[in-house]
């Protein structure tokens, strides 16, 4: 299986389709002959609106470049991505930054900030960039809601890890992107730390409506979310919807038996 | 060995980073090799020629003493007796001799009235074709001059002036014009330099140019074989006397090379002013590269502290990549100093100085010193950088950031920056209290060093402050990329001091010396229109008497002032001597130009056996009105001569002058020694200014060395001659803006590098690349302005100081030239923008996800 496609393209609501991010046949390539790597063969994958999708799988899997080529961070070989009615796959650079600055939320690993800005300017810089006001109560809801409230005019470098995610956190959901990518975002946090971060992502999807897919190698992390999808070998292998840790830890493990036993197979076929 | 190698595989693996500080280090040792090359091979050149002109021994007439001073004659060619000859010939020793004829004062005039001497400053010699000639010439077309009428010219000025044989040529030589036919063009057996020559039958030669058949300017002697060139000369001293010069080879080609060593040696200053500045800049360029390097791999050096590298190890692994960064700049810098100097030859060719590039003269000693230049300069700036890196402790390794900000040493260093400042400061204005010029000097440059050395270490301090005003007034309007910019150039400060530094001592330099310029040019100026009351300055720099008598029969003048120069030694009634020249004038020079006088009155000096001194020869010796001086006139008599005035300092128009009578002169010193005019005032009658004007140009038009000037074109003149100095000083800003823009570049381009994740976040997040470039071209601008706005100020003060302190000497107007300045600041805001392109660019085309990738 290397698809994670729902039927429906259109929602409950009828307004908008109910799928906020597709791809279709993706295909991400690196070098070419021998050195030749496929990172995402042929997937097709919808996200669904209004949820929280986890991507899986093992070191290698393509699950970041997959979050990548969605978010429009990277270009792919083939095939066709769409973040609601747009298809990013054939927009230029230019187009693509805008695209990114006014639709599109980001949380890194680390360094998810700009260490000569304070909290606050961190969390507006999207809209800054962008030449738009932001709007003052929402910013004032989601700061109350990861609770930076007296941390506002704190350097990165005065903030702890888990604040700085924080501080992520709420620059991704203060311009109301439509979707919300985060690449390991609890990765480099304690178990505490990471727990709120993730606590404040879950919320932001009941509460704020949001649209998040994260990526993760954390069981605890995904089980935050409403679907899990599993990649390996840059295929789609599987997908869970509500995930708890003990569920994503067994389906972790047998997938990394089945890489393991596909690659001695495939070795003992040469 | 392991340090080494590492120190090794460093320096091989940031070769990008190091480029530019290579390119400083080149560019400096370059200006410094390119300088010795080029003088190297000119002093080869010119004792070559030197060499072939000069006779074994040489009899000409004793040269008085400052017979030039600044450039003017202050004294008539002297010449030997053709009797001499023959009691030379007799000498013992000597194998044959024979006497030449050769002259500087003549001018070479052709067809079409325009002069065919070289425009740079080298002289046109007419001489007599004899023996001398024959052996340094070869007549390559046409024939030698057979009689009165023919005339030679060399091969470079025939090509130069499109002259050929047949061609016709007015002489105009102090005993009279006369015109020649080019009989033929002979061409110099060695590399003439620029020198315009022609020749004349001897006999033609002796009447023509000297005005007496019976005299030659010199004798030249062959000495016989196997005798000393020194023997010779003593027995020729003991056969004629010592009323005459008597020089052995080697004592001709000194003296020669010692006249053109001076302006060898201005050259070689102004060249060497270009090398300092570029090594002063440069420095600022290193250090900050270093530092950066060792910012980025602090924790690198942790980690080798950590297992056991000691402090030492650090701070010598840093010098050694210094070293081989000063050796490879260095090597590159000696080969383009080569080719410095053969573009330098190039360009002198196209200003008439003839130089043969294959005669390029590179002494061993010139790579050395630059080798030992580049090497050094990059170590020294190099160590501070290093003892940072030594002091990078072990736990770096496992910290995230980079090295913390000492904050308590930055605080440090403003303070004794400021102290250095305060103290640039009070000696600039103990340069102003000061009353002498001698006096005000000393504190005026220690002003200038501890100010400029204040702001470089006040610097990062001053960034802070600077870049928020710049900020708010320019980088609001940019929005957030304007404020990220600010915040960037805030990050380090040090840094961005040290970049903006390298464009301050530039513009600094510049300040200050176009400040002083146009005050010179505006001192100058409101002196004229003050103090002249001539209508006309006629002047020459090879003045003949036919010229100043067509002169003096223009109808129209009221009167003609003549003034010469007259070398005399000066008593004191205390009994001071003093070998000097007199400003010797008819009359009306008091209306010509009105000078201020102390006591007594300068009409009386011109009064017979009157003379006036100036101030302060009067005070140093205790003269008043009415004393006695006792004036030797060399090559004449002496005099007692009255005093009748004293006359003040601080005029911009003969400065310290010791004027004299004309006449007066004339009873102690024979016609024929008398010197010829250094310039010639002239005044119209009433309402006839303009037709005065205009005859008096007509009668020279024939005299293509004479310049006639009115107030108005004096004064354009006098502001073209500062203009041209300017313009070197504008050279010398080039030079200094091209390293400050390496400065520039190298710390964008070595920040964007560090900045490299925050660059890839940014554009995640929805920066376009338009923006990013804006952000680092605004950087830049930043920097710029810092730098050019301390410069600035730096120079205006100190300008304005320099101004204040020569206004003793006449400089009373201080005139700060605005538009320049305004230029000058608006350029660097270019500056910084030129500079950014490339980062700009580099970093716009990060990919984005390589770029968060970084580590």
């Amino acid at each position: 299986m290397s698809t994670a496609v729902s039927t429906s393209t259109t929602g409950g609501s009828g307004e908008r389709t109910a799928v906020a991010a597709r791809a279709r046949k993706v295909v991400k390539a690196f070098g070419t002959g021998d050195t030749r790597v496929v990172a995402l063969d042929e997937v097709d994958v919808d996200i669904e609106r209004g949820q929280f999708t986890a991507i899986m799988g093992p070191s290698g899997s393509g699950k970041s470049t997959l979050m990548h080529c969605l978010a429009g961070l990277d270009t792919v070989t083939s095939g066709q991505i769409w973040l609601d009615e747009t298809e990013i796959t054939t927009l230029k650079d230019k187009k693509l930054t805008r695209l990114r600055r006014d639709r599109v939320g980001f949380i890194f690993q680390a360094f998810n900030l700009i260490p000569t800005l304070d909290a606050l300017e961190n969390i507006t810089l999207p809209m800054a960039i962008a030449g738009r006001k932001p709007d003052r109560e929402w910013l004032d809801r989601i700061v109350a809601t990861v609770g930076l409230a007296d941390r506002l005019h704190h350097r990165p470098a005065q903030l702890s890890g888990g604040q700085q995610q924080r501080v992520a956190v709420a620059r991704a959901l203060a311009s109301r992107p439509e979707i919300i990518f985060g690449d390991e975002p609890t990765g480099n946090l304690d178990s505490r730390a990471g727990a709120e971060v993730l606590g404040f992502l879950r919320q932001s999807v009941d509460e704020l409506g949001r649209t998040i897919v994260m990526v993760t190698h954390d069981p605890i992390a995904a089980s935050y979310a409403d679907r899990v999808l599993f990649l390996a070998d840059g295929r789609i292998v599987d997908e869970m919807a509500d995930p708890t840790t003990d569920k994503v830890i067994e389906r972790m493990r047998t997938l990394s038996v089945e890489d393991t036993s596909r690659t001695e197979a495939a070795g003992s076929e040469q | 060995m392991t340090i080494l190698r590492t120190s090794m595989r460093n320096f091989v693996a940031h070769k990008g980073r190091m480029i530019l500080s290579a390119v400083a280090v080149m560019l400096s040792v370059a200006f410094v090799c390119g300088t010795l090359v080029f003088s190297d091979t000119m002093s080869a050149t010119f004792d070559r020629l030197f060499r072939t002109t000069a006779a074994d021994v040489s009899v000409a007439a004793k040269e008085q003493r400052g017979a030039q001073q600044n450039g003017q004659r202050t004294a008539q060619q002297q010449n030997v007796p053709a009797s001499l000859l023959d009691t030379v010939k007799n000498v013992e020793g000597v194998a044959s001799a024979h006497g030449t004829v050769s002259t500087e004062t003549a001018t070479l005039v052709d067809g079409e009235g325009r002069s065919i001497g070289p425009t740079g400053g080298a002289p046109t010699i007419v001489g007599a074709w004899g023996p001398s000639a024959r052996k340094q010439f070869d007549v390559v077309s046409g024939h030698a001059p057979r009689g009165p009428g023919d005339l030679v010219v060399d091969a470079d000025t025939a090509d130069k002036k499109h002259l050929e044989t047949g061609d016709r040529v007015k002489v105009i030589a102090v005993p009279g014009t006369f015109t020649a036919r080019i009989s033929g063009i002979a061409e110099f057996r060695t590399t003439n330099p620029g020198a315009a020559l022609a020749f004349l039958d001897a006999g033609s030669a002796q009447k023509r140019l000297l005005g007496k058949g019976d005299v030659y300017s010199s004798l030249n002697v062959t000495v016989a074989d196997g005798v000393a060139d020194r023997t010779v000369k003593k027995r020729v001293v003991a056969a004629i006397g010592d009323d005459y010069q008597v020089q052995t080879k080697g004592e001709s080609v000194e003296s020669a090379g010692e006249q053109i060593g001076s302006f060898l040696d201005f050259l070689k200053y102004v060249m060497l002013g270009f090398a300092g500045l570029s090594v002063l800049v440069g420095i600022f360029l290193i250090v900050n590269t270093f530092s950066m390097l060792v910012a980025q791999r602090t924790r690198e050096i942790g980690l080798l502290r950590a297992i056991g590298a000691d402090r030492r190890q650090m701070n010598r692994s840093v010098l050694i990549e210094a070293t081989m960064l000063g050796v490879v700049g260095s090597v590159l810098g000696v080969g383009a100093g080569i080719g410095l100097a053969v573009g330098l030859m190039e360009f002198m060719g196209t200003v008439g100085m003839k130089l043969d590039t294959s005669e390029l003269t590179v002494k061993a000693t010139t790579p050395l010193a630059g080798l030992a230049l580049g090497v050094v300069v990059t170590v020294v700036a190099a160590y501070l950088p290093a003892r940072r890196a030594s002091k990078v402790s072990p736990m770096a390794a496992l910290r995230d950031a980079g090295m913390p900000a000492d904050r308590r040493a930055g605080r440090v260093r403003a303070l004794v920056g400021l102290l250095l400042a305060a103290a640039g400061g009070a000696a600039l204005a103990a340069t102003v209290a000061a009353g002498k010029v001698s006096e005000g000097w000393g504190y005026l440059v220690a002003g200038i060093v501890l100010t400029l050395v204040g702001c470089v270490v006040v610097g990062p301090a001053l960034a802070g402050l600077v870049v928020r005003v710049l900020g708010a007034v320019v980088l609001r309007v940019f929005g957030p990329v304007g404020r990220m910019a600010e915040r960037n150039t805030l990050r380090n400060p040090r840094r961005t001091g040290a970049t903006a530094a390298a464009l301050m001592i530039g513009l600094a330099l510049v300040a200050g010396l176009s400040v002083v310029g146009s005050s010179l040019v505006a001192s100058v100026g409101d002196e004229l229109d003050r103090s002249v009351g001539a209508d006309f300055v006629v002047r020459s720099d090879k003045p003949v008497p036919e010229a100043e008598r067509a002169v003096k029969s223009v109808g129209s003048l009221k009167h003609v002032t003549d003034m010469k120069m007259v070398n005399v030694k000066l008593t004191a009634p205390d009994g001071g001597t003093e070998t000097t020249a007199l400003t010797a004038t008819d009359p009306t020079y008091t209306e010509d130009v009105r000078q201020k006088t102390l006591s007594g009155s300068l009409a009386d000096a011109y009064g017979p056996d009157a003379m006036s001194v100036r101030k302060s020869y009067a005070v140093r010796h205790g003269i008043e009105v009415g004393d006695r001086m006792t004036v030797e006139f060399l090559g004449g008599r002496t005099a007692k001569l009255r005093v009748a005035a004293v006359t003040a300092d601080d005029s911009s128009m003969g400065t310290g002058a010791t004027y004299v009578a004309l006449g007066t002169v004339e009873r102690y010193l024979d016609a024929d020694r008398l010197p010829p005019n250094v310039i010639t005032f002239a005044k119209a009658k009433d309402g006839e200014a303009d037709a005065a004007y205009a005859a008096v140009k007509r009668k020279l038009e024939q005299y293509p060395q004479y310049m006639v000037r009115n107030q108005a074109d004096y004064k354009q003149e006098l502001e073209d001659q500062i203009g041209q100095l300017l313009n070197m000083v504008y050279g010398l800003l080039g030079l200094a803006i091209v390293v400050a823009v390496l400065g520039v570049v190298n710390t964008l381009a070595l920040s964007v590098v560090e900045r490299t994740r925050e660059i890839g976040l940014l554009r995640a997040i929805g920066l376009s690349r338009r923006q990013l470039r804006r952000m680092i071209r605004l950087e830049a601008v930043v920097i710029a302005l810092f730098g050019a706005l301390l410069g600035l100020g730096l120079g205006m003060g100190w300008g304005a100081t320099a101004q204040d302190l020569l206004a003793l000497e006449g400089v009373r107007v201080l005139e700060i030239p605005w538009p320049t300045l305004v230029w000058v600041f608006c350029g660097s805001a270019f500056v910084g923008l030129v500079a950014a392109l490339v980062p700009a660019f580099r970093a716009g085309r990060m990919n984005v996800l390589a770029a968060i990738a970084t580590e």
